[in-house]
This record gives structure tokens, sequence and C-alpha cells, in this order.
């Protein structure tokens, strides 16, 4: 198995390496909102000297740490896979020994993502000075428990968006119904503005739904403003959403298969 | 009246290529619809913690929401479409019909591919413009409403002459087909008045990626804020941006020389 995972991540990394320029577009593309978002609430934040408590530091780290956790919880699997089912070059894949979309299709995310992250890092440390954040609140336990935090979100997110790939089996606009998920995850993920932030209703739904452990929960676990029962209760609401992703997952796939037939059978 | 006529060919050709998917187009509206209340939802939390953004009131984020859909009109409904047949064709070489055609081939290649749905989004945009001033209460006098237009179709223009200098650098460089993902990505700036970013970012959006030009400038001409001078420098630097992407256009095409040559 290992072998079979080494493998693949060879090939993977190639693939992505290859498009490396594509990559860099993909990179700027994607940054641009977080940064748009940063400014608007720093200069509300400058004017009026805080927004419901939250100063323009505030602002500042919390949009700047988000760019790193939304880089590892994000995923873009119904890009690189939605098409295999349409055009049925996933024949080829199933009858393979091993799962398509829980090896190839994942490790292939994983090689994009930290080719990404090569990316990010520079210009990271360039956003780093123009805005001079001040994270004296972050604290090396707070850093220590996001890592699985945000692997496991990552995960939740991966088996939510190949579920509704997998709808691909049996209607052509998935693509529609994926972009109706991103807007859910823009509602209650607080990637708009920190969840205390918006309306309070939304912000009672979002305590339920898996979306503010892609975002909001691990950026507050590293900028350090969860008591320990939060951070708990977080980790068991990661782990329910965990199970319940992968139970969909696994149904909608199994199902998707059966009535999978490519084109030309 | 030649292009109008081509124009009106198009057209036809684009809805009936539409028509094909009228399930897809129904979905597509719905979808708009639902982008329409979110960015009317962050307006309204973004004016629940503060009465003005960069001395804007909402009324005013509402109406350049509108002239922002505008420009976000312009880039689906002909921007992304053409430049993909575009890219297509310089790949496989297709291009070579299109200048064999007795037409301007910078006409053809920007104006084939129509996505027509996209018109309701116009009207949409236009409503939001006309609600937005009225809730700001501004006083708007008939020179400001022509400035307006004015500023706005030489903005459209500088964001097209844009488009036209990214594609036709693909004659030079055949394997740059990510040529208007920088205008996209650029754009979601022009949602918030310029005056809020830091001058760095500012500076992109108003010189090097000039989204602001198309978006916050005519909103300040809307609202009286521009003098003539800086009236008339926009407008020029329209004119001026055409020419020059006619001439980058032309050079460009000199270079081309098909796929399999």
């Amino acid at each position: 198995m290992f072998l079979i995972f080494k493998r693949l991540w060879q090939v993977n990394w190639a693939e992505q390496w290859q498009y490396r320029a594509n990559l860099l577009m993909y990179l700027l593309y994607w940054l641009v909102s977080p940064i748009i978002y940063l400014a608007v609430w720093t200069s509300i934040a400058t004017a009026n000297g805080d927004v419901n408590g939250f100063t323009a530091n505030d602002f500042i780290t919390y949009y700047m740490v988000l760019l790193i956790c939304d880089q590892v919880t994000s995923n873009i699997v119904i890009h690189t896979f939605g098409y295999k089912i349409q055009d049925g070059s996933l024949s080829g894949e199933l009858i393979r020994p091993i799962h398509p979309m829980l090896t190839n299709a994942l490790v292939n995310n994983i090689a994009f993502k930290i080719l990404t992250m090569f990316g990010l890092t520079p210009i990271w440390i360039i956003l780093f000075f123009l805005f001079q954040p001040d994270f004296s609140s972050v604290t090396l336990t707070g850093i220590l428990l996001s890592i699985p935090a945000m692997i496991l979100a990552f995960l939740i997110g991966y088996l939510q968006s190949a579920a509704i790939t997998a709808l691909a089996f049996w209607t052509t606009r998935v693509y529609s119904i994926h972009e109706f998920y991103f807007a859910l995850i823009l509602l209650f993920s607080g990637q708009f503005v920190p969840l205390p932030l918006m309306p309070q209703v939304i912000q009672d739904i979002a305590q339920y739904l898996p979306f503010q452990l892609m975002l909001y929960y691990p950026i507050q676990l590293i900028l350090g403003n969860l008591t320990t029962p939060q951070i708990i209760q977080g980790y068991v609401m990661t782990g329910v959403w965990l199970v319940i992703s992968w139970l969909i997952f696994n149904w909608v796939w199994r199902k998707g298969v059966k009535k999978y037939s490519a084109v030309g059978a | 009246m030649h292009s109008l006529k081509l124009i009106y060919a198009f057209l036809k050709m684009n809805i009936q290529m539409s028509l094909a998917y009228r399930a897809d187009t129904v979905v597509n509206i719905l979808l708009n619809l639902m982008w329409l209340g979110w960015e009317l939802l962050s307006l309204n939390i973004i004016f629940s913690n503060t009465q003005t953004l960069g001395g804007w009131g909402i009324g005013e984020l509402i109406a350049l929401l509108g002239v922002f859909r505008l420009v976000n009109t312009l880039m689906i409904a002909l921007i992304w479409p053409n430049t993909e047949k575009f890219n297509q064709s310089i790949r496989d070489g297709s291009m070579d019909y299109t200048i064999l055609q007795p037409a301007n081939s910078m006409f053809l290649v920007t104006f084939s591919r129509i996505t027509v749905w996209r018109f309701w989004d116009l009207i949409l945009a236009i409503i939001l413009i006309v609600i937005g001033i009225n809730m700001s209460g501004d006083l708007i006098t008939a020179p400001q409403i022509l400035t307006f237009l004015l500023l706005a179709l030489s903005g459209i223009i500088v964001i097209y002459s844009l488009w036209i200098v990214l594609i036709a650098l693909t004659f030079w460089f055949t394997k740059f087909d990510n040529n208007v993902t920088i205008l996209q990505a650029l754009l979601d700036a022009g949602r918030y008045p310029a005056t809020v970013y830091p001058v760095w970012l500012r500076v992109i959006v108003t010189f090097i990626i000039p989204i602001a030009v198309a978006t916050t400038i005519p909103l300040q001409a809307l609202r009286g804020e521009l003098g003539f001078m800086q009236v008339l420098i926009f407008f020029l630097i329209g004119i001026a941006s055409f020419v020059i992407a006619s001439q980058v256009w032309k050079a460009g095409l000199k270079r081309y020389s098909g796929a399999s040559s």
C-alpha cells in the first residue's frame, strides 16, 4: 500500500509541476478576495476605532491566518475529477484495484496543495511586511492543535466535494451544485468576516455545520482565542462530521459506480 | 453598419445555441440570483457595523455593485467565451479561417461568442444603480449622468483594450492560455470603492489592471466628485488604450504563422 502511494505521489507531483504557471495564476485568483476583505474591514475598524470589539489588528491577523487555513483545508476535486465521469475516462481507473477517488485523486490534490504552498509562502511574507500584523496572541500549543484540526477539516471538505463530484454519475449539472455548496462555505465558514460579525441566525446555524471547522475554528485555534471546552467541542464536531461525510460519500459513490455506464458502452 | 449586421448575426447564432440548453439557463439564472442575494447580504453586514465605507454610504455601494456587475457581465458574457475559442484557435490553427474572412479580425475574435442570457444581468445592474442612487439621496444633475455614461463607456473600453492586449500576447507566447485569469482575479476589487484600499493595491487596480477605472471612477463622476479636467483625462485614456490595443493586435497578427508551419 505504501508503495502504491509513493508511486502515485511521483506521478501526480510531476503532473502538477508541469502546470506551475497555471498554479501561480490560480493562487493569485484565490488570494485577491481575502486581501480585499482585509482592506475593507481594517478601513472600517480604523475609521470607527473598532467593530464590535474587533480592532484593525484583529482583522489583519484573522485574514492573514485565513490565507493559510484556506489553502490547507480547501480542495479542487470537482475540477480534477468531474470531467472523468462525464467523458468516460474513469473506466480505466475503475478497473484498477485501488479506489480512484481516495487514492489517485486525493494524492493529486495534496500535490497541488503543497506546490501552491510554495507559491504562497513568499507572497505571505510580502503581505506580512505590508500589513505588519501583531501576532503576539499566537501560541505554539495553538499552532500544534490546529494542524490535526486542519487536516481533518480538509478530509471532511474533500469527502463532501467528492460526494458532490460523484453526482456526475447522474447529472451533468454537478458544477452548478458545487457552486451552491461553495456559497454555503462562504456563508457559514467565516471566510467573508469573522463569524461573530455575521447576523445572529447565521451564527446559530453555523455552529452545527461543518464549514466553520474549515476556517473559523482553526483560525481561532491558531490565534489562541478559544477556551479548553471550546477546543474540545471543535474536535468532537470535527469527528462527528468526518464520520457523516464519510458515510455520505461512500453511499453516493457506491450507488454511482453501479449506475455508471461509460460513453460508448 | 457592416459590424452591426455582424453583431446581429452573432447574436442570432448564439441565441440558437443557448436555446439548446434551456434548463441550464434556468439553473444559471437561479445561481446568479443567489449570488446577488449574497452580495446584498454582505453589504448589509458591512453597514450594520459602520455608517460609511471610505466616505460612501450603503446606497452608493449598491450603485457601485451595479456598475461592478456591468463589468462582470462583460467578463462572463464576452471575454471568457471568446478567449476560450481564441486560445483554441491558436493551438489548432483554426485562426487561419478567421483571418481569411473579409472583416476586421479583432472584431471577429472578440464578438463571435456571446452568452446571451447574461443580458438580463445588464437590466439587473441598471436597477441596482437606480435604487442605489435613490437610497443615497444624492442630488443628480443631467451633466452628471452624462459624464457617468461617458466614463462608464470609456472604462469598459479600457477593460476591453486590456483584454485585447492580453490575448494578443498569445501570438508571441503560444502557451500563454491563462491570459485573462489575471483580469478575473482582480475584478473582485471593483466591488468596493478603491479609496478604502491600501496605496499599493489602489495603484494596481487603477493603473496596472485598471478595474477601478471602470467601476469606482464612473460612480465618482455620477456623484459629481470629478472636475472637468479629470473627466477629460479619463475619457482620453479610454481612447488611447483602444488605439494602443489595436496596434498591439496588428503587430501580434503579423507574428501569427498558423499551427503547422
